[in-house]
């Protein structure tokens, strides 16, 4: 597990090649101060600018791709932080760096027609880069403190976006997400000083030689799943997501069920991948959440009445699709974890591309029909097809249905469930495809209805419609070609 | 440190969060947080990290404190607060079975806490300033889990960060301390940034007309 | 890897069509309907050429990698080529039919975007090589028909749409859990391969029949096997192009040729028969053969009691599979193309039925042969073939049949046979008597429930032409059983390649 997730390399003693990495991370937050300036009003040259940090990844890429995964030693005085990079790495950098592009790009025309010149506008600008750049931090870093200091920034900027609204609801929202947000990362905290209290280091690798198992261990482990699980809203503690994401704007929305809370879930997973990787206890009761998860949040969809809701609760169901997948990774068989391990960043992905199309093609529909209810969708097939299209495109992706990125992922999690015979996590796969299925055609068939009155339908800006058509049909296509992304995952500097 | 320094701070500190935890009027609550931040400002100098002290000094006792009066509505020069806020004398609105359901992550933490660091291996005699950390922590956990005032769920929320400062730090001590700095630190940071971000929530929500208890508080609870 | 691009450009012919028909305005009806037609006859030319290769020996395939051990496979045998060869057909022949029944009526665009897919999963269906393209495409079956089944999106077209998803749904969950077993037992099949699972040895035995019940259980689904019809009566809201579609070739054809794959080209007859499952899969064929004439004999509705014909009729295909011997699999292959046939144009005629005079209800049919007699003749046609009457196509079906019942030494089949057909009988001659030899409005007895005038000819000649066409063809296929290219031809070649190890 250590090779698959890159932190076996040794770092090089010249950090000199470091600067493709510190382009990578400080681009997103430099264009964002930029927006904050020039407040874009097109999507145009939003995108243009946004290619910068995406030739900065490229640059890096072939550096990996050439020499193998690395690592960076960065010492600051006596303290050293350790990053790495690997194909997994880049795969993740490029998935932040693509869906923030799309967010970004949505937004102006949004702005511009739905929000209309207020205060809070500006700000979305620089919280977005800081949003891409904690993650990137995230994906990049290689002990705890980098962590830390990644994930609470990418807490803070999600907080901060959240509140943008600056209505009642979207502040008493976000201020549950925040207290929530804290609580999340004292229990991190915690769990990090115990490790270092007890085995007196931070970087992750030397952390995997030296932990031994034990009570002390354990807790750590287990204060750390806590506080990252909370932030990932992973089931039971998923309470709070359909209310922050009610409120939010829909580019923020999208952004954070895209992205933010898979940053925590990368985290957690790696932290258990590294210091527990032979508990099978661990595996049942990640796959426990997990299942509870997928049968849950797919309930919740399910009778959910605001179009918003739905959107939001299937992330809670998706989650717990990627939790079976690291509970088929925590003490199982190399095949089986073999499997699963695809099938996880599979799923992660198809998850954030779908998702965040869907949250796109979802603020289109609720502009458009001026209503938040599922109902409101009635006769929409005729006024904003092209919406629906890509939420249905998007939704096929999110039940696991061919060809799209969902069904390959979970495909290799039914293998990995069905070689280990874990048949428990074999039925709640089965049952989240189902439920899947019906949450979402629920909607669909709302917008099948004909007859009585049709409401008026407000223009949407062609560029909103696109951007969520294109996310939509990269999670649908994502299937098809999932052998590129997998192969690098095993080849450069993936697999030992 | 001599010992019975060590016990001395570590109790003023576990009193001073006590009474800033417990007093049921926010204005002096916010008193007591400054005197208490004073303290561990302290206790970091009498234990030799001068550097947390200072940012203690400068981060939770100024900055934390400033923004916690303001969230209150208070003005420079002023004695008596203005606003709503201050005047809620924060009832605690929980029968005694939901307070014992909440209770129970909590005094999960602590007993997981207590075992883990019974497990530890470098466990030299029992640190004055580990178990006045433990005491923090969990006095912090009782308060965030009962208390519904959104400031006093920050103020618990600094308390508990502070008393795994200092376990962190009693942990660390004698091994990497440079770590240990460096994890404080970035904490002490998003402490202020979080309580900050919060107390203008709080200003911000108390002064939108167009909110009501029910925002929060579901019918039969929340202000007096 | 010789000329991948036959089955691929195959594939596009229909599947491009769907950005552009939904790129399309509403309104441009004129273009959309060029683009149609142009592509259904492209399609059948490409399918053309390619049995024309495949009786020369030419091998067309196409394959990448989609997850390492899992390949997209397209692999064109006989058996694809045949049912190839009949979609395209009657795809042509439904688009026209199509374009008469939807005039004037909304949301024409989305229901020729979702026609489109619906032939493109079908034609993926019908040249997947292995287990995983087929549900790749059996799946994408599902999605694109509910669009056609809840077209009208009144509550009742809402509701069958609902029970379909729900049938069809968790059939897929279940062929996909089957196949992911069998993936992590052997790893990937292609079709054809059929050593592969014997090899595994009696072991296996046990495991294997698991599988292949699951299997079934999926495609059953579809096939619409008793007691997993239930979707399909109700199925029936849906305008009449989609009801023959759904009948004649898509939907309930992808699951019964979905079984005759997993019995011939994953498992091989063999070790079906081996394994026992022959057996089981007769007494099926004969309960649902059996319980739908029967519940087709109830219906008082033209379209209800069709459909119920069409459960039992299919299953005449998965008898056929059953009866171990080369005719018997001839029969059942035959049958899947005969019944595609007849039965388009059947609904085409109850469709014609409904279009024109306003006929629901078999008792207003009265004197119907009078007043529309080129359709009536049609739905003559494909009822006396249904029965099983000579020279029409279904009599080959039938006679095959009781061949194989003869060569698998079943005779307790032929029993079954004769039942059915007179239940068969039983319930269109009825309706043929109503039509030719009851006086109704047309002899100034009462009057139809809602007269329109559609055209020059009986009706609209978009909604004509496609129905006399396929009668004719079903004739043809029963006279000229013999002739190169015919369908009893096309299913001994593939039995020929079945039986040869």
């Amino acid at each position: 597990m250590i090779e698959r997730l890159g932190l076996h390399v040794l770092p090089h003693a010249t950090s000199t090649e470091l600067h493709w990495v510190l382009l990578v991370l400080g681009l997103p937050l430099l264009m964002g101060v930029l927006g904050a300036l020039t407040r874009p009003v097109r999507s145009w040259p939003v995108i243009l600018v946004c290619l910068l940090p995406l030739v900065a990844l490229a640059l890096l890429s072939r550096q990996v791709l050439d020499e193998g995964a690395q690592a960076w030693l960065i010492a600051l005085g006596p303290l050293e932080l350790h990053w790495r990079a690997n194909a997994l790495t880049l795969l993740l950098l490029l998935l932040t760096q693509l869906l923030t592009l799309t967010s970004a790009a949505y937004a102006p025309a949004y702005l511009s027609v739905e929000i209309g010149a207020r205060v809070g506008q500006a700000w979305l600008w620089p919280l977005q880069g800081a949003l891409a750049s904690s993650l990137s931090l995230i994906w990049l870093a290689g002990d705890l403190l980098t962590l830390y200091i990644g994930l609470e920034l990418m807490g803070l900027a999600a907080v901060g976006l959240m509140l943008l609204p600056g209505r009642v609801e979207a502040l008493a929202a976000g201020m549950r997400y925040l207290l929530l947000a804290l609580v999340g990362s004292l229990a991190f905290l915690l769990g990090v000083a115990l490790l270092l209290g007890a085995w007196q280091r931070l970087d992750l690798a030397g952390l995997a030689l030296a932990a031994e198992p034990g009570p002390l261990l354990w807790v750590a482990v287990a204060l750390l799943s806590a506080g990252l699980l909370l932030k990932a809203a992973i089931f039971p503690l998923h309470a709070w997501l359909a209310p922050v994401h009610g409120a939010a704007w829909t580019p923020v929305s999208a952004l954070h069920a895209a992205l933010v809370v898979k940053g925590s879930f990368f985290i957690a997973l790696q932290l258990i991948l590294v210091l527990v990787p032979g508990a099978s206890v661990a595996g049942w009761l990640l796959g426990a959440m997990g299942s509870a998860a997928v049968v849950w949040g797919g309930l919740l969809a399910w009778r959910a009445a605001k179009l918003k809701d739905v959107v939001a609760w299937s992330t809670v169901s998706q989650l717990g699709y990627l939790m079976l997948g690291l509970a088929l990774m925590v003490g199982t068989s190399p095949s089986v974890s073999a499997a699963a391990w695809e099938g996880t960043w599979l799923q992660l992905a198809a998850h954030s591309l779908a998702k965040a199309g869907m949250f796109f093609a979802t603020g289109n529909l609720v502009f458009s029909t001026r209503q938040s209810s599922v109902r409101g969708l009635a006769g929409v097939s005729r006024g904003m097809p092209l919406s629906l299209l890509s939420f249905g495109i998007a939704s096929i992706s999110l039940i696991g249905l061919p060809p799209s990125g969902g069904f390959t992922a979970k495909w290799l999690l039914l293998q990995a469930a069905l070689e280990g015979g874990y048949w428990l996590w074999l039925t709640a796969l089965a049952m989240g495809t189902l439920l899947g299925a019906a949450y979402v055609f629920r909607i669909l068939r709302y917008s099948f209805v004909e007859g009585g009155e049709l409401g008026e339908f407000r223009r949407v800006p062609w560029s909103m419609e696109i951007l969520a058509l294109m996310l939509a049909l990269a999670s649908l296509l994502l299937g098809l070609v999932a052998e590129w992304p997998l192969s690098l995952l095993r080849v450069a500097g993936g697999a030992p | 440190m001599p010992l019975f320094l060590e016990v001395l701070s570590a109790l003023a500190m576990t009193v001073l969060a006590a009474l800033t935890l417990l007093d049921r009027h926010m204005v002096r609550a916010c008193a007591w947080f400054v005197f208490f931040a004073l303290s561990v400002a302290l206790t970091w100098w009498l234990s030799g990290f001068i550097w947390l002290a200072l940012l203690e000094l400068l981060l939770g006792a100024a900055l934390t404190s400033l923004f916690l009066f303001h969230s209150l509505g208070m003005r420079r020069g002023e004695i008596t607060p203005r606003g709503r806020l201050t005047r809620w004398r924060d009832p605690v609105p929980l029968t005694w079975r939901r307070g014992l359901l909440r209770l129970m992550p909590a005094l999960l933490v602590m007993a997981m806490l207590g075992m883990a660091l019974a497990a530890h291996p470098n466990e030299s005699g029992t640190e004055p300033l580990r178990l006045g950390g433990l005491g923090l922590v969990g006095l912090g956990l009782w308060a965030f889990a009962l208390h519904r005032h959104l400031l006093r769920r920050l103020l618990a929320f600094n308390v508990i960060g502070t008393g795994i400062f200092l376990m962190l730090m009693s942990l660390v001590r004698d091994t990497t301390p440079a770590a240990g700095h460096g994890l404080v630190i970035t904490g002490l940071v998003i402490a202020l940034l979080g309580t900050a971000l919060g107390s203008l929530l709080i200003r911000r929500i108390n002064g939108l007309e167009a909110f009501s208890a029910a925002a929060f508080h579901p019918p039969g609870r929340g202000a007096e | 890897m010789s000329q991948a691009w036959l089955p691929l450009a195959t594939l596009a012919t229909s599947l491009l069509m769907v950005p552009l028909i939904f790129a399309l305005p509403e309104r441009a009806w004129r273009l959309r309907t060029v683009l149609n037609l142009t592509a259904a006859l492209l399609k059948l030319g490409l399918v053309a050429l390619m049995v024309l290769g495949g009786y020369q020996g030419a091998e067309y395939r196409f394959s990448f990698t989609v997850v390492q051990g899992v390949t997209f496979l397209f692999q064109v045998d006989a058996l694809g080529l045949m049912f190839a060869g009949l979609s395209s057909l009657l795809w042509l022949a439904t688009t026209i039919y199509a374009i008469g029944y939807l005039e004037d009526s909304p949301n024409r665009k989305r229901f020729f975007g979702f026609f489109s897919l619906c032939v493109a999963s079908t034609i993926g269906i019908a040249l997947a090589g292995n287990l995983f393209t087929f549900l790749l495409f059996y799946e994408l079956l599902t999605l694109s028909t509910y669009p056609l089944v809840v077209h009208r999106g009144h509550p009742k077209a809402l509701a069958a749409g609902t029970v379909y998803l729900r049938y069809t749904l968790t059939g897929g969950l279940l062929l996909l859990l089957g196949v992911v077993a069998l993936h992590a037992l052997v790893g990937d099949v292609a079709f054809g391969e059929r050593e592969r699972l014997a090899e595994l040895g009696p072991d296996a035995h046990l495991m294997l029949t698991v599988l292949f019940l699951i299997l079934l259980l999926g495609l059953g689904v579809k096939a619409a096997l008793v007691p997993l019809h239930g979707w399909l009566p109700r199925a029936m809201v849906a305008p009449a192009p989609v009801s023959a579609l759904l009948h004649a070739v898509a939907v309930v054809k992808a699951g019964a040729f979905g079984i005759v794959r997993l019995v011939y080209d994953v498992y091989g007859i063999g070790l079906t028969y081996q394994l026992g499952l022959l057996t089981l899969l007769a007494v099926i064929a004969t309960v649902t053969i059996l319980y739908g004439s029967m519940r087709a004999l109830a219906q008082q509705e033209l379209k209800p009691r069709l459909a119920f014909s069409t459960v039992s009729q299919v299953s005449y295909i998965v008898l056929g599979i059953s009866l171990f011997g080369p005719f018997g699999t001839i029969a059942g292959l035959v049958h899947l193309m005969h019944q595609g046939l007849m039965k388009v144009t059947l609904f085409y005629c109850a469709g014609n039925y409904a279009e024109e005079l306003g006929i629901h209800r078999i008792d207003q049919l009265n004197g119907a042969g009078r007043r529309m007699p080129l359709t009536s003749i049609a739905f003559t046609v494909g009822a006396l073939g249904m029965i099983g009457l000579p020279p029409v196509a279904g009599f080959i079906s039938k006679w095959y049949l009781g061949m194989g019942a003869v060569q698998a030494n079943m005779p307790w089949v032929i029993i079954v046979l004769v039942a059915s057909s007179l239940l068969n009988a039983a319930y269109f001659l009825p309706i043929l008597y109503r039509l030719w030899f009851r006086p109704g409005p047309a002899h100034g007895v009462g009057e139809w429930p809602e007269e329109r005038h559609l055209g020059r000819f009986e009706t609209s000649g978009w909604l004509l032409w496609p129905a006399v066409a396929t009668a004719l063809f079903s004739i043809m296929a029963g006279l000229f059983a013999g002739l190169p290219f015919s369908p009893l031809d096309l299913a001994t070649f593939v039995t020929a390649e079945e039986y040869t190890p």
